[in-house]
């Protein structure tokens, strides 16, 4: 798969919005010591937090001879993949130092705020505000995954309920979350789920979270005129609270506060009346900037592993109940109508008993989910992913068979493969354009070349403009 | 001085491209920018959509496709 993913822990669609953030929102944004840890812990692959760690006390700018000293050079890919990163963030710039060497500095609100956020200090209280509610009407962590899971259920259950008939009229979402919906394209006017719609659906939680408060994100501002650092340092924060622990409402700013509802809808924070001054993270908060799966995996039973999965207390994974044969028969041990229709999307379903579900992956069923954008590396995840624990004792869990002539569905569907990007084209010499491709080359982003047109393809163009200007001024 | 040219680079089998380029050649030059070589093309980034439904179309019409596998 992407090699990138390994050594990204980060939600790429979350670190894609804040590249796209001017540098000065991003500037105010570090200003809150919680925004700044989450940015460190969750979009930066692992070299940059080295380099971060390492410069976060230098009172110098660090020369980029030094950098590259502590670099293996087999690791020059990771190195640019880490530098392009925190620049786009902002979190390093190049030293303005006319005269001297090329070095590197942090930026000051992001190198402040990180600083007060491992050692504590500061009295920013972006880390939110612990309050008890009146009376101790404590909330126990029961009735938050409860909503958590009730709201967000009945989101994704609106969605597929367009495709399955019997499922309609299951889901009571709001009006706003349904326009939002609409406006993530996750469904189009008359309700109907879209090709974005099952991509997300087959997301884990957590990217889910992600992907709908994008869509917040990005149409909030205009819509209801939030300030969209207030919303984006908000998400942050959440991130960061604790389960269980109830958090004052007093000091949120009018945007946060007026956020409070909508998240509310979405089941990612509680709040037991509009009276009282106090809301409560559920766990679809509390992992947004973790690694710790939310709930479980996007379709999961109410009732039966309700128990089991949450009871854990850490959110463990839910019990997988999908068996599927060599003979591509699929048998579901489930009730849940959201999971039922899930498979429906890719499976044809035959029999429907109390427990369990049967059918069969065919062609017909494989490539009409793909005519409707799924991919098949999305359908094996999923079936690897709720795979019953009796499959899980064999490896690979999946019968090899079946994986392969999923691919192969679609490898039939589709008998080209499409690529938009870049072609570099009328390099002036050889060793420019070697030198320029050898780079695409190293950071992953050639596609196809020709060295005797001397002409190459890329995906992405910023980053080779940058190496060209880079070289053409080392050259002057 | 180096260009950088906006499009759509398209990868298949050599009979693929055979039929890209005529639904190419029938529509006036519409699709293609370039011939790359015997598996690639470059496409205009707008025009790839209705290109994979021609050549959709195009297939279902030559291709006959065995279709009882879904039987139980």
């Amino acid at each position: 798969m992407n090699a990138s993913s390994d050594t990204m822990t980060a939600n790429p669609q979350a670190l894609e919005v804040l590249q796209g953030f001017p540098g000065t929102k991003l500037e105010q944004l570090y200003r809150q010591p919680s925004t700044a840890l989450a940015v460190f812990r969750r979009m930066l692959p692992h070299l940059a937090k080295t380099i971060v760690m390492a410069m976060l006390y230098m009172p110098n700018p660090f020369l980029a001879s030094d950098l590259d000293a502590w670099i293996r050079p087999d690791a020059v890919a990771e190195k640019e993949q880490a530098l392009l990163v925190l620049t786009s963030l902002h979190i390093m710039s190049t030293s303005l130092q006319a005269q001297g060497p090329r070095a590197y500095i942090l930026g000051k609100a992001f190198a402040k705020s990180l600083r007060q956020a491992l050692t504590g200090s500061g009295e920013h209280k972006s880390f939110g505000v612990p309050c008890r509610p009146p009376g101790n009407d404590v909330v126990d962590v029961k009735t938050l995954d409860d909503h958590a899971r009730r709201q967000w259920e009945d989101i994704l259950y609106y969605m597929v309920g367009s495709t399955t008939v019997g499922v309609e009229g299951q889901s009571h979402i709001s009006d706003a979350t349904k326009s939002l919906l609409e406006l993530g394209n996750f469904v189009d006017k008359r309700g109907r789920i879209t090709q974005t719609g099952f991509t997300f659906l087959l997301q884990e939680v957590n990217a889910q979270v992600w992907s709908l408060l994008i869509v917040y994100l990005n149409r909030a501002p205009e819509l209801l005129k939030m300030d969209s650092v207030d919303i984006l340092s908000f998400i942050f924060m959440l991130g960061s609270l604790e389960l269980g622990q109830g958090y004052s409402t007093a000091n949120l700013s009018s945007t946060q506060k007026q956020m409070l509802d909508d998240l509310g809808d979405f089941g990612i924070i509680y709040r037991p009346s509009l009276k009282t001054p106090i809301f409560y993270p559920t766990r679809l908060a509390t992992t947004l900037t973790s690694d710790a799966s939310a709930l479980h995996s996007s379709a999961a039973a109410p009732t039966p592993t309700f128990d089991t999965g949450l009871a854990g207390g850490s959110g463990a994974a839910s019990k997988g109940y999908i068996i599927v044969e060599t003979n591509y028969r699929l048998y579901a041990y489930t009730e849940s109508m959201l999971q039922i229709s899930v498979l429906a999307l890719f499976t044809r379903l035959t029999m429907l008993f109390p427990n369990m579900v049967t059918g069969r992956l065919t062609k017909t069923s494989v490539q009409r989910a793909i005519a409707q954008g799924i991919t098949a590396d999305q359908i094996i995840s999923y079936l690897a992913a709720h795979a019953h624990p009796q499959m899980l004792k064999s490896t690979p869990v999946l019968p090899p068979t079946v994986v392969d002539q999923i691919r192969l569905w679609q490898i039939e569907g589709d008998r080209m493969t499409t690529t938009s990007g870049y072609m570099m084209i009328e390099f002036a010499t050889e060793a420019e354009y070697r030198d320029t491709v050898e780079y695409a080359e190293t950071v992953g982003l050639l596609v196809w070349k020709s060295d005797a047109k001397r002409c190459f393809f890329v995906n992405r163009i910023e980053q080779i403009r940058s190496f060209m200007s880079n070289r053409r001024a080392a050259r002057a | 001085m180096v260009k950088a040219l906006k499009g759509v680079l398209v990868q298949c089998d050599p009979s693929i491209k055979a039929i890209l380029l005529k639904i190419d050649a029938d529509s006036g030059n519409e699709y293609i920018i370039e011939d790359l070589d015997e598996e690639t093309l470059f496409v205009k980034e707008s025009k790839v959509a209705s290109l994979k439904e021609k050549l959709k179309v195009t297939l279902r019409e030559t291709v006959r496709e065995n279709t009882d596998s879904d039987s139980e």
